[in-house]
């Protein structure tokens, strides 16, 4: 993979946005991060971004974060998307697993983001 | 009162959202389905507001589950629900055969469980996030309007009540439930602190 990457933060919360930006950029200072409030926001904003990561908050005003993580998965085939969610029931997880997503659980930590970012890179 | 800047009180959105998601979840366990808990969003406001918020009617009845917290800030943590919404809950607890009689019977024990999870997920979460220990009493349940529950703990009229409102979400129900943090003056500037000792820590920024 090449090593600049492109990643996607969705989140109705600005500093959720911020602390996962702060964890990923701590490790990859040159990566390109960019943020988007709700679904419907990061679907528009897929059309001109080519994203190598995309986290998805699942519990977002307007379609929500399943509905859009499911858009995602067909407009953004090569990326890796993962739920990044305080909502960590099984349904929940199952979902993710159901549309062969990745699930991390809030709140999120530098290790986790670590442990994420690992993965990316083999 | 102590206004919250922007930032400090998204975060406090964000912790206190990340506290249901995991109430939602040990409810979910509970009641076997999928639960959605949610804060739309957070007011601070005096004891006497708090109360008005709560209930349209002077004599309107709630029931409320109380459990003190001491430690990084003190604290009367407090959800409530409507009365009539208390048995409808229970029933979905502990599911349709049991008769209305022991279901009555079984209201407080219920109701103070499903205070327990809720709000020690909220308190836990914010605890956790702040990387500080808080302790807590063991819950009590209460009836009545929302300015006696309000005012169980004894605290002055112009104490400041942090209310959440929660929306909580189940198959066939749709119910709309409060928790309220009573903090004094001091309690507030220790959650302002915190709050921003958070913010520095997480995004490197407050």
């Amino acid at each position: 993979m090449d090593s600049k990457k492109t990643v996607l933060v969705i989140d109705d919360s600005r500093v959720s946005r911020m602390i996962t930006r702060h964890y990923i950029a701590n490790q990859h200072p040159d990566w390109i991060i960019e943020e988007a409030a709700t679904g419907e926001e990061a679907l528009e904003r897929v059309k001109t971004l080519s994203a190598h990561l995309i986290l998805v908050d699942v519990n977002m005003p307007g379609m929500g974060g399943i509905a859009a993580a499911e858009q995602l998965c067909k407009l953004c085939p090569h990326a890796h998307i993962s739920l990044l969610t305080a909502n960590v029931q099984s349904a929940t997880r199952k979902q993710a697993a159901d549309l062969g997503i990745g699930f991390m659980e809030k709140p999120v930590s530098e290790e986790h983001i670590h442990q994420l970012l690992a993965s990316l890179e083999k | 009162m102590i206004p919250l800047t922007e930032l400090e009180h998204d975060a406090l959105v964000e912790i206190f959202n990340i506290g249901v998601g995991h109430a939602a979840a040990s409810m979910s366990a509970i009641v076997n389905e999928e639960v959605k808990m949610s804060v739309p969003s957070i007011s601070f406001l005096n004891r006497a507001s708090a109360a008005k918020l709560l209930s349209n009617k002077d004599d309107e009845r709630i029931c409320g589950v109380s459990q003190h917290y001491e430690g990084a800030f003190n604290t009367e943590a407090m959800l409530m629900f409507p009365e009539n919404k208390s048995l409808e809950i229970v029933r979905l607890m502990v599911g349709e055969s049991v008769p209305l009689q022991e279901l009555t019977e079984m209201e407080q024990e219920a109701m103070s469980e499903i205070g327990n999870i809720i709000l020690n997920s909220c308190v836990g979460t914010l605890a956790n996030i702040f990387q500080l220990e808080l302790h807590g009493s063991l819950p009590l349940y209460h009836v009545g309007t929302s300015a006696e529950i309000l005012s169980a703990s004894g605290s002055p009229d112009d104490t400041t009540v942090l209310m959440l409102h929660i929306d909580f979400l189940l198959e066939k129900q749709q119910i709309r439930g409060y928790v309220a943090f009573i903090l004094d003056l001091n309690s507030l500037q220790d959650l302002k602190h915190q709050i921003n000792r958070y913010l520095l820590r997480s995004t490197g920024s407050a």
